[in-house]
């Protein structure tokens, strides 16, 4: 037993201790952490204040002034608050956030409005002209061209950003089409080319409010009122669980088990693929008969697999802890369901040893890299099926579909993290029967991979098919 | 005399080539065992079988008193003629990773690496990438890996392959080194000149089969010199009738050298007086067969051919070797 574990520290160490490695492995989980704590610092920082103004040609005289007002300084603070208010509550809503902590947050928010919202919406200081209604739109547009971009910064400047021009039959008009609506005409909207984008959407809603705003007072209708009447229901929405209500969480149903699946996956196949080309390496340098006049081929089999294992177990952990972390920093951990940790434990080492098995096959038998490309094809078609289904599986984890994969050796492992960590409960004995399946699947590619591992490793010359594997197998 | 290795009987068949074919061999312990034959003969295969890597058809193999040599690993150091390095490893880590397997403990086998890597020269290398070796350089790397645990019994598959002048005298001065510490020592080769420069038992083996196993003394006894050298200063005195000397069967000339081809049982004191006494000489000699004529005249048939088979460096593909 000692010199496998002197194979699996070796192993270990030269996948590790590894510039491609440390890098690879550790870069992403570090860039996410900075981003996360840089997030807030980077938010505080203030976007330009945008200044200049707005020319309106509005020769029916009834929407001008709606634009006017809608661009005073209170209007402006007033709109920016609500759309602040308006992220917090659908952003809190969408990911689930626990009741509790949204509210904080929004609490937080609303004591410093500003904090992210000066990111999404740049200050504005916007003037709105109104031009003569006989001003022409050649004369008016020459203004634009003169805006150069720098308004941002340059205070007291009042470049020409946008101008609109609203023809009468805009607001209002007598021609009717044919299921009897008002056909309005268009207006025409020109603003300079380097506004900035948000500022350009706040032109244009305000300008499209103030228009509809004109039409209906023209009709004779109260505008506050029927926007009252006409805007969307607010809907809570929870789901019924035993444990009691709970606001739905659509965002985290589909991501959380979404990620223990892609962590799953990502762990055992990087260490698969770790052990397949040092497999390989060990037989194209033609250093496999030198260690195997110290260890036998079992010997070293098992110690290359654990190695390797402690290498995806390495990455496992790295990654579920830096999520988990994320998790509790952002108040998620009560959608963790703690015992599925343990599960992911248990299928990642079936799925490890599955994929493990597999590849230290593939690469004893073949002389090079290449020619485990062929070999390799089949396994990669069954592994990406979890990859590729896990959307329909976790729409419905227990359809007869899902069902089925749990118990299909080598996807299994896969499938049932999706299921077990997805909100819909599955029948409690599928669980350990999946495992049970693993577990038989790991004894028999173990059993399989000892012997064509054994007769592998010393053969060269023709690239073995998996004809020539199975031979092998009941050969030996 | 006990034996570091027994073998009775063994056979291997690799599809219809019968690697190796009833093979009786024993080995005693402390000898230097040459292993010799042309490419393909089964020298790799039968060291394989005794380092329990590939398994017999059928027969008996003992190793070092054991009935497999996976029971005595770590007492036997093995040089594989398919040898290699990890590439991307330290020379000083591989040689340590290597000593470990053979179950030595961490501290000592770094200070047995240190320890050798200064006795082959390539003190310098211990924290360089096996890759920035020279092949030659790299070479003795694994040699060192075979001896680093001080096995009782090394074996060393087509050493001196890929080895520079120097290098090789350095490989005999190690071999026989381990040999005078008391270890038992195969090595095979194709080139029978290594093998008669240094081992004292010889085996040699073509296509499976074992055509001689003997001690070199014997073989140089037994294989008696049945031919005399002669070189004439003058030569005009080619021509004389060196036929009518006593005990010469045949005599062949060539390029101004005589050889004088001796009946069995020859008294080779009495010619070679004779024959000084004839006429001046330059060179007068009692040849001395090398292992090469030994093989051809054990094998028989035509003798250029086989020479040719001897020299071949074509090495046959490992996929005929092992596989079939």
């Amino acid at each position: 037993m000692g010199k496998v574990f002197i194979v699996a520290w070796k192993e270990f160490l030269a996948t590790v201790a590894t510039k491609g490695f440390i890098f690879g492995m550790l870069f992403p989980p570090f860039i996410m952490t900075l981003m996360i704590v840089m997030m807030p610092i980077l938010m505080n920082k203030k976007a330009p204040t945008v200044y200049g103004h707005v020319a309106v040609i509005d020769p029916s005289g009834l929407v001008a002034p709606r634009i006017q007002d809608a661009f005073s300084a209170e209007k402006i603070k007033e709109r920016k608050d609500k759309k602040l208010r308006e992220v917090m509550e659908a952003g809190s809503k969408a990911m689930g956030i626990d009741p509790d902590a949204a509210k904080q947050m929004k609490e937080q928010a609303d004591s410093n409005p500003m904090a992210a919202a000066n990111a999404l919406i740049p200050e504005t200081n916007l003037t709105v002209t109104v031009l003569p209604p006989t001003t022409s739109i050649e004369e008016a547009r020459k203004e634009i061209l003169k805006a150069t971009g720098r308004e941002q910064s340059a205070e007291g400047t009042s470049a020409r950003l946008a101008l609109m021009f609203i023809p009468e039959e805009t607001v209002r008009t007598s021609e009717l089409d044919a299921e009897g609506r008002p056909n309005f005409e268009a207006y025409q909207l020109l603003t300079a080319p380097l506004l900035d984008i948000e500022v350009q959407q706040d032109i244009r809603d305000q300008t499209n409010r103030a228009i509809v705003d004109a039409r209906l007072a023209d009709a004779g209708q109260n505008p506050e009122k029927i926007r009252g009447l006409t805007a969307w229901p607010k809907v809570e929405e929870k789901s019924v669980t035993k444990e009691g209500d709970r606001s739905t969480n659509k965002v985290a149903k589909m991501m959380i088990p979404g990620a223990f699946m892609f962590l799953l996956w990502i762990s055992t196949f990087t260490a698969g693929q770790y052990l397949l080309t040092s497999t390989i390496e060990e037989k194209s340098s033609r250093v496999m008969e030198v260690i195997l006049s110290a260890v036998s081929p079992m010997q070293l089999m098992l110690g290359k697999i654990l190695g390797k294992g402690a290498v995806g177990l390495l990455i496992l952990l790295l990654y579920s802890s830096a999520g988990i972390s994320a998790m509790i920093f952002f108040a998620y951990a009560h959608l963790l369901a703690w015992q599925n940790l343990i599960y992911l434990f248990v299928f990642f080492m079936i799925a490890y040893m599955v994929i493990a098995c597999l590849m230290a096959s593939i690469g004893s038998a073949v002389n090079d890299i290449n020619e485990a490309q062929s070999l390799m094809g089949p396994v990669m078609m069954v592994l990406i099926i979890p990859m590729m289904l896990w959307m329909p599986i976790l729409r419905n984890p227990n359809s007869m579909f899902a069902q089925v994969c749990s118990f299909v050796p080598l996807i299994n492992p896969f499938v049932m993290v999706l299921r077990i960590s997805g909100s819909e409960p599955i029948p409690t004995w599928q669980i350990p029967a999946s495992i049970l399946v693993g577990l038989l699947t790991v004894a028999f590619m173990c059993w399989a991979a000892a012997k064509i591992f054994r007769i592998g490793v010393l053969m060269y010359g023709k690239p073995p098919n998996f004809a020539t594997l199975v031979k092998w197998v009941r050969m030996a | 005399m006990t034996n570091a290795i027994e073998i009775r009987g063994l056979n291997k068949t690799f599809g219809p080539k019968r690697a190796v074919q009833n093979l009786d061999l024993d080995v005693p312990e402390g000898s230097l065992y040459g292993f010799i034959g042309p490419n393909g003969a089964g020298k790799s295969t039968t060291i394989r079988m005794i380092m329990s890597i590939i398994f017999p058809d059928s027969g008996e193999l003992r190793v070092l008193g054991k009935s497999s040599a996976v029971e005595s690993k770590d007492r036997i150091g093995y040089l594989p003629e398919e040898r290699g390095i990890y590439k991307k490893m330290k020379v000083g880590a591989f040689l340590k990773y290597i000593a470990r397997l053979k179950g030595l403990d961490s501290a000592e086998a770094d200070k047995r690496t240190k320890e050798w890597l200064v006795r082959v020269g390539l003190a310098d290398t211990y924290r360089k990438k096996c890759e920035e070796l020279s092949k030659g350089m790299q070479q003795k790397v694994q040699f060192v890996a075979s001896v680093i645990h001080e096995p009782d019994l090394l074996i060393l598959d087509e050493v001196f392959t890929g080895l520079d002048p120097e290098n090789r005298r350095l490989m005999r001065e190690l071999i026989r080194e381990q040999n005078d510490a008391g270890r038992t020592i195969i090595f095979s080769t194709h080139a029978m000149f290594e093998a008669e420069q240094l081992c004292d038992r010889l085996f040699m083996i073509r296509s499976g089969e074992k055509v001689l196993d003997m001690p070199m003394e014997e073989i140089w006894r037994t294989y008696d010199p049945k031919t005399v050298v002669v070189e004439p200063i003058d030569a005009s005195d080619i021509q004389k009738s060196w036929g009518s000397l006593p005990s010469v069967k045949e005599v062949v000339e060539t390029d101004g050298i005589i050889e004088l081809r001796l009946i069995d049982n020859a008294d080779v004191g009495e010619l070679m007086r004779q024959a000084a006494s004839m006429a001046p000489v330059r060179r007068l000699e009692l040849k001395r067969p090398s292992l090469e004529d030994v093989f051809i005249e054990l094998v028989g048939g035509d003798a250029a051919a086989i020479r040719k088979e001897l020299r071949s460096n074509v090495k046959p593909s490992l996929q005929e070797v092992s596989r079939g």
